[in-house]
């Protein structure tokens, strides 16, 4: 199992010994039956949701950007034929959190790709400018906060402006909600359920960690970001954003668990105090196991799950919008149109009323982003694209249109 | 629930100590620790200094800090090995109101931060040094003021005069610097180097214990002109 992951990363590019080349056809065949098993699931009438949700959680996840393109909206119920306007300039500076964002957006030259030219980044940090500001200028409910920042650039480099932004802002009503109130008082409740879960697991490593009182901030800004904040490949803040995607809001916060956990003797080890284990756990290893820590996570969930842990560690009960609105927003899923009949009444409502929505973006700009996201699947290496190869010959039309 | 009280931080504070006391005929076990707070608006530069002071260099791409970063550095003052540890918060306010509260608990000392090239976030000051009133820090915490960012002489918006001025009002030394271009390469860490200086000039026990307020007035008066960079 091992060596066939170690080969996937590598892309297969020089092939040692026959046992490697059986497993890594034994690893294309699973994966080329996973691309049909989706490809079924966004053709039926509705959506088979269920099928792409196991996808996304499943070995490997969405396996390329082209398919995530298409099975995130679905996720997120967001219909790309009837995507809102892209983000405009308009008095983005009069919003009151035009600095902080902008201060944000400068410093996260790290999130994109580093062989990208300088031009290209910086087009693509005017768009999450953009989209951060538009949704929060329509959701004055909602408050941004340092590190949402590195939520929205994942998406943006996966899914392009337009589309990042009505996904980003399904995501901030659901997902991010509790994070997004004024104060991060549900936040600090989120983080509350990490202890509970280590008790139940590892009651000695939850004691040494109370004792140490190293409290749960380490695992704010995994909580926040989705890990897009802590993780520098960004391959691996791709499968985790799969993973979270498809699955419950409270999700992060059992991988967060599941983290410590897996990391319980360096734990155990360090001296018992604050600084010593914040310092440990804060520094999150990069070559995390993260196919077994998503299925471990995923176990954990459904063992203990949200409930009964507040129950038995008698969290003070609080309201979360996020959690509440879960289940509305599960329903949403269920009553998706493939895309072919989305497209098809975005063709009728265009010759109806003869208000054609702007599909086609100017061409300077959109030219360099669609570059950039290309140069991304690059880095993604050979495999990769090999599989956005016959992404591509679902729907090229429909990757066109999205720039 | 997570949340320990404050009993508990206590006890470990001064088992600290008890681990390094001078008089017992071993070598201490652990060096001593010092907890240094530094705190002020997003953007104003504590990731960039507590970075030049524990690495000795700027950091190329700094990245907005979520929650509370933590460096260390081990120094030696007199013969004495200590740990300096910086708790580098995040500064959008959000994060101070209910997640830094945490740290600020048996802190040391205190680094207030502002940037000389923005005014806002010396407006902000009184806020943040009311935020730690209220984390019932005693006076007797000392207390520094930074302004950073001095190698930005064009931009400046924030006169040394009036920064004197506030610093005196709140009986803190201030420091103009930058984390950038210091004029003397090692300005950043005499700057965090004074506050380990004036924390090991009480007595050992003292850290424990709330600190006596004689010597800290004494030392806050000798550095308050000479430190002044005035870049
Ligand atoms: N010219 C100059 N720029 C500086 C200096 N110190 C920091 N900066 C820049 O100011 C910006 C913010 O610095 P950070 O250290 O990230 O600010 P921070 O106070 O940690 O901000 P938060 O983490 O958001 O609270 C970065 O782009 C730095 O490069 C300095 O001394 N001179
Ligand atoms: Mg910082």
């Amino acid at each position: 199992m091992k060596k066939g992951k170690k080969h996937q990363q590598n892309t297969g590019s020089q092939v040692t010994g026959n046992g490697t080349v059986k497993k890594q056809g034994e690893h294309e065949s699973k994966k080329k039956q996973k691309l049909v098993e989706i490809h079924r699931a966004l053709n039926s009438d509705p959506v088979d949701i269920e099928t792409l949700r196991r996808a996304a959680v499943s070995e490997g996840g969405l396996v390329a950007d082209e398919i995530r393109r298409k099975v995130w909206p679905k996720l997120l119920s967001v219909n790309v034929y009837n995507l809102p306007p892209r983000p405009g300039k308009d008095v983005r500076e009069s919003h009151k959190d035009y600095n902080q964002v902008l201060l944000d957006v400068r410093r996260s030259m790290r999130r994109f790709p580093k062989g990208m030219r300088a031009e290209q980044r910086e087009v693509l940090q005017e768009q999450l400018t953009d989209i951060i500001l538009d949704v929060l200028k329509r959701n004055p409910q909602l408050h941004y906060y340092q590190g949402y920042h590195d939520i929205v650039v994942t998406f943006l480099l996966v899914v392009g402006e337009r589309m990042a932004a009505a996904m980003v802002d399904t995501l901030s009503n659901h997902h991010l909600r509790d994070f997004m109130d004024p104060t991060m008082d549900s936040t600090k409740h989120i983080l509350n359920y990490l202890m509970p879960i280590l008790e139940e697991v590892d009651p000695e490593l939850h004691d040494f960690m109370q004792r140490a009182e190293v409290g749960t901030i380490f695992a704010l800004s995994w909580l926040i970001t989705w890990y897009g904040h802590v993780l520098s490949d960004f391959r691996h803040v791709l499968r985790l954003y799969d993973f979270f995607l498809a699955s419950h809001p409270l999700m992060a916060i059992y991988f967060a668990a599941v983290i410590v956990l897996y990391r319980e003797k360096e734990v155990k080890s360090c001296d018992c105090d604050m600084a010593s284990v914040h310092h440990l756990l804060s520094q999150i290893p990069q070559n995390l196991p993260y196919e077994e820590l998503i299925s471990t996570a995923q176990e954990l969930f459904t063992r203990y799950p949200p409930v009964v842990l507040a129950k038995k560690a008698a969290l003070q009960p609080r309201e979360s919008i996020t959690i509440s609105s879960f289940k509305d927003f599960q329903m949403a899923t269920l009553q998706q149109r493939p895309d072919t009949v989305l497209r098809q009444q975005l063709r009728d409502r265009a010759s109806s009323d003869l208000a054609v929505p702007e599909e086609v973006a100017p061409a300077g700009t959109s030219q360099l982003v669609k570059m950039a996201v290309w140069g991304i699947s690059a880095t993604l290496g050979a495999a990769a694209l090999a599989v956005a190869q016959t992404a591509l010959d679902w729907a090229p039309e429909f990757l066109l249109q999205l720039f | 629930a997570s949340l320990p009280d404050r009993n508990m931080s206590e006890m470990e504070s001064s088992l600290e100590l008890t681990t390094s006391l001078p008089g017992s005929s071993l070598p201490p076990l652990r060096s001593r620790i010092f907890k240094i707070i530094v705190i002020g608006d997003s953007g104003v530069g504590k990731t960039c200094l507590t970075y030049r002071f524990c690495a000795g260099k700027f950091p190329e791409k700094t990245e907005a800090t979520i929650g509370v970063d933590f460096r260390e550095k081990v120094v030696e003052i007199d013969g004495e090995k200590i740990k300096i540890q910086l708790w580098d918060t995040a500064g959008q306010e959000r994060f101070r109101k209910s997640m830094v509260q945490h740290y600020y608990r048996n802190v040391h000392a205190v680094v207030f931060v502002y940037d000389v090239t923005n005014a806002s976030s010396f407006q902000s000051l009184p806020a943040w040094i009311e935020e730690c009133k209220q984390h019932s820090l005693g006076v007797e915490v000392p207390r520094i003021l930074v302004g950073n960012k001095c190698d930005l002489r064009d931009a400046v918006r924030v006169g040394t005069d009036l920064a004197q001025k506030f610093a005196d009002s709140h009986s803190m030394p201030l420091f103009e610097t930058s984390a950038k271009n210091p004029n003397d390469n090692d300005h950043v860490e005499a700057i965090f180097m004074t506050v380990a200086h004036k924390l090991k000039s009480q007595k050992p026990l003292v850290l424990s214990q709330p600190l006596g307020t004689e010597s800290t007035v004494q030392l806050q008066q000798e550095h308050k002109s000479a430190w002044v960079c005035g870049c």
